[in-house]
């Protein structure tokens, strides 16, 4: 199988790893997302397949034949952080951090679909990322400021 | 500051854990440094750098046990059982050992008896009857579904519920018989109370269990180095899983390491080790590799804790006026398997003033997963039922349930008889209201839309936060002169790290850029206890806060010499040395000039003064209720808490957010379903088992006061995590009252119990 995984190809072995969350932590190496509840209800193991969110952990790495996956890993190009990374940071939008990779690449999904979104379509497009820590008014506030390109 | 006993060097102290109260004798520290006071003339504490670790954890560089990854690592999986009750009489290990890619099995009889796994004898659906060990966890899943569908079993008839416990013809849940006698505290006497009181009102309370659903499950990864152990293990409190681990398995806990880097969330449930160390560990053992082992979410749900459903009669008797004469608590709490025994009876006692208490609790044990203390535990289940009947009282009295509050403030721990160390909570009552408008704010909903129903209400709470000893921290001073800060806590995601960072570098006159916090090892660092019982802050930052107190010390006794001056015109700034309040030296020169001569401060947590400490709060709450389909929204939350000082503003606000958004769930959606029948959990998933997402998030005002409390301990903080989480579900629930003209006892408040209490 081969992918292209945070614009590096790269091989993996769909019957080793038949999920593209495991192909992706156990197979290459990116832990960035995690295995929480490994039935698609609670976003931790969010990444971007052909551009569109999904959850790894449902994904079937044999149907991901050529496909272009994007992880956390690959958010920030080389020592710049993404500027949702850099709101994420400044805004404190992190507690465990355990929900973060997958809040970030839900956030950096919403931006690049709907550049400045209301509050309301915030909360609803990042409803399917849970974080147990609360952190949601921080990550809400951490998104809006990347919207109204305030962030930093 | 004063202990039990001054005679010696060691000492007898009172420390409250999660509010249960422990005795325990502390050495006496070398010297205790001056109290920040409030007027303190801190520059670093009190500010809210950021978090010290958030780069990690953006970049997805955060390492958290799952991520552990070993040479030659196998994998293992729990298989558990199926049923509530019965006995295990055979399932086919030896087809499993020959699966592709196993390595091992274990099941009864295979684990030592200290562990207490692999029992045949099944008490609760979830419990571990076997584990398989295999190359990767694809095959050890594999594995582990042929184990489970081999399971031969003799169901026997289970009690899942309170009721089905304590029926005459209950089945036997434990030797020692399925009820404790009832635990009575009385003070006072609440007949003569209620026979005083003009109004009094009854009211039965029963709150829903509650599972800490983590999102980063337990977890752990072990191996062996000839005898010695090491493990990662996803856990608030280190030394206890090396304790656990060591007795378990009979090794000196001087040959068993803990490691915890990052760690997704604990809210009380990972406090010790589990099945999942235990297997890792002895599966390491047998196989000679490293061996990785985390809880799926279903075993998550089921056997790593909860909150205990209860059942809570409250009886409360006052004057016209408003004035308390009797509080009274009858409660039941089936605690599952195993647990703490007492619940939500000692809010009760501290609350409010009243000369006459007493609550009686039974903890009945049934058929399903432990209890494990859950943010607050007792104090939530409790202020349910006590804040839902001062607000029942306070609609008799027609008297604002404020003022109903306030009028039986509480002006010392009546429970103890002690004194505060520090408590405003009056001044939260009168922030909050100011800051939610108090009571003049319902917005009615626009008169199209008649169905909707808006209503406010308000609850408060108080909890233990003193912390204590013991507690032990090192400051040790590299020769570049950047500092390490070295405690061998965990930082669960409150921002330990960088509060500590902050104590020491406030303490020592250095920059906070030239501090990192060392946490989470027990063979490298000293002593921290667990961190629970928002006791993190209050006990390790003022053994942090003295080790660097005495690394100063030192520093400045090095540097008189260099500096032709005596250490009375010296003090510290930005890691440069001052003489006269100028800057002389920078701390990496003088290191430099030292060399390898390393300048280490030692701290350690003193004995807790003779006082109640206690962080209180207030919290006011609207919501809109859909009277057509029973929906709840809450639209806004004010909270208003007093904890003393706080170390870092920015960290604060988000434990206010996690325990309002938990305790939004927990009034809204949280509840374990048990199929009765079967005594099986139904909704062990993170879909049926509704936390709250985004969208059901409230607008959210919340502070603490500030100040600080010196009292309590030299660094004038108390402890914040837990008391945000308390009032929030019954202020909630009292809204819901207010907007629907009829009281909900019951959580959570799903559509059903709402559409059924309009109905009447
Ligand atoms: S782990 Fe994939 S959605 Fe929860
Ligand atoms: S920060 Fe802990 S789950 Fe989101």
């Amino acid at each position: 199988m081969h992918l292209t995984v945070n614009g590096s190809p790269r091989e993996v072995d769909s019957q080793r790893f038949p999920t593209l969350l495991a192909a992706l932590r156990d197979q290459l190496g990116l832990t960035g997302p995690k295995l929480s509840c490994g039935h698609g209800e609670c976003g931790a193991c969010t990444v971007r397949l052909n551009g569109d969110l999904v959850y790894a952990c449902l994904s079937l790495t044999a149907a991901c034949e050529g496909a272009q996956i994007e992880t956390v890993e690959g958010l920030a190009a080389g020592e710049n952080l993404h500027p949702l990374q850099q709101a994420f940071i400044t805004h404190d939008a992190t507690q465990c951090g355990f929900c973060t990779p997958g809040q970030l690449m839900a956030a950096a999904a919403l931006l690049e679909r709907n550049p400045s979104p209301s509050e309301e379509e915030i909360r609803t497009a990042m409803s399917g990322n849970l974080c147990r820590c609360g952190t949601y008014p921080k990550i809400v506030a951490a998104i809006r400021a990347v919207a109204a390109g305030a962030n930093g | 500051m004063s202990a039990g006993d001054k005679k010696g060097r060691f000492v007898q102290t009172t420390v409250e854990v999660e509010g249960r109260t422990e005795t325990r004798v502390v050495e006496l520290p070398a010297f205790e440094p001056t109290p920040w006071t409030a007027d303190a003339p801190l520059t670093i504490v009190g500010t809210s750098p950021l978090r010290t670790d958030a780069f990690e954890k953006v970049t997805g560089r955060a390492r958290y046990t799952a991520d552990t990854v070993r040479p030659g690592m196998l994998h293992a999986v729990l298989v558990r059982a199926p049923i509530a009750k019965g006995t295990l009489n055979a399932l086919a290990l030896d087809r499993a050992r020959a699966m592709p890619g196993v390595r091992g099995v274990l099941g009864p009889g295979d684990a030592p008896p200290g562990t207490r796994l692999f029992r045949r004898d099944i008490s609760y659906a979830g419990q571990p009857l076997a584990a398989v060990c295999a190359e990767s966890l694809l095959e050890a899943e594999r594995a582990a579904h042929a184990l489970a569908a081999s399971l031969d079993l003799t169901p026997a008839p289970h009690a899942a519920t309170v009721e089905d416990a304590l029926a005459s013809d209950a089945p036997s849940v434990r030797s020692a018989g399925n009820a404790t006698a009832p635990a009575v505290v009385e003070r006072g006497d609440v007949t003569r109370g209620l026979a005083e009181a003009e109004v009094t009102v009854t009211r039965e309370y029963r709150t829903p269990v509650a599972l800490h659903s983590a999102l980063e499950p337990h977890g752990a990864v072990a191996e062996w180095n000839g005898d010695q152990l090491t493990i990662w293990e996803s856990t608030q409190g280190i030394f206890r899983v090396r304790n656990d681990v060591a007795r378990a398995l009979g090794v000196p806990q001087a040959k068993v390491r803990v490691l915890k880097d990052y760690m997704g969330g604990g809210f009380g449930a990972k406090n010790g080790a589990g099945a999942h160390t235990y297997v890792a560990a002895l599966f390491a053992r047998a196989l000679g590799a490293p061996v990785r082992c985390v809880n799926d979410r279903r075993g998550e749900q089921m056997d790593t804790g909860n909150r205990p459903a209860t059942v809570q009669k409250v009886t409360l008797g006052a004057t016209r006026d408003g004035t308390l004469t009797a509080v009274a608590l009858e409660a039941w709490v089936p605690l599952g398997i195993s647990g703490w025994e007492g619940g939500p009876a000692q809010i009760y006692h501290e609350m409010y003033s009243c000369p006459n208490v007493r609550t009686s609790e039974v903890s009945v044990y049934i058929n399903a997963g432990g209890m494990q203390a859950f943010r607050g535990p007792g104090y939530v289940e409790g202020a349910f039922a006590l804040e839902g009947a001062m607000n029942a009282l306070a609609r008799t009295l027609q008297m604002d349930p404020v003022a109903l509050r306030r009028k039986n403030l509480a002006t010392h721990d009546e429970r103890t008889g002690r004194p505060f160390s520090g408590n405003r909570l009056d001044e939260c009552y009168v922030e909050g209201m100011r800051r939610f408008n108090w009571p003049s704010t319902v917005h009615r909903p626009p008169s199209t839309v008649t169905r909707a129903k808006r209503g406010i209400g308000m609850a408060a709470e108080t909890w233990p936060t003193g912390g204590g000893p013991p507690s032990y921290a090192n400051v040790r001073i590299n020769s570049d002169g950047s500092v390490d800060v070295l405690a061998g806590t965990q930082d669960l995601g409150t921002g330990a790290r960088t509060i500590f960072a902050q104590i020491a570098a406030e303490a020592l006159g250095a920059s906070l850029a030239s501090v990192r916090t060392v946490i989470g090892d027990t063979e490298r660092l000293p002593y921290t206890g667990n961190s629970w019982g928002s006791m993190t802050t209050p006990s390790v930052g003022p053994a942090v806060r003295m080790a660097a107190e005495d690394a100063k010390t030192h520093l400045l006794a090095a540097a008189a010499p260099m500096l032709n001056a005596p250490i009375e015109r010296l003090s510290t700034r930005d890691s440069q040395v001052c003489v006269d309040g100028a800057p002389a030296l920078a701390f990496s020169d003088l290191c430099r000039r030292l060399g390898n001569v390393q300048i280490v401060g030692h701290g350690s947590r003193g004995p807790n003064p003779e006082l109640a400490i206690v962080t209180v709060g207030a919290q006011f709450a609207e919501v809109e209720v859909d009277t057509e389909t029973g929906v709840v929204r809450v639209l806004r939350i004010v909270a208003v808490h007093d904890a003393g000082r706080i170390i870092n503003p920015a960290l604060a606000d988000s434990q206010l957010h996690g325990g309002i958004i938990q305790g939004v769930g927990y009034a809204l959606f949280e509840e374990r379903h048990m199929d009765r029948a079967r005594g099986v959990p139904l909704n062990a998933n993170l879909h049926d088992y509704k936390v709250p997402t985004m969208a059901d998030v409230p607008v959210i005002d919340a502070l603490f006061l500030g100040g600080a409390d010196p009292a309590a301990n030299h660094v004038g903080a108390r402890g914040i995590a837990e008391p945000p989480i308390i009032p929030t579900a019954p202020a909630i629930a009292a809204a819901v009252a207010d907007a629907l003209g009829v009281e909900v006892c019951a959580l959570p408040l799903t559509p059903w119990r709402v559409l059924g209490a309009l109905a009447g």
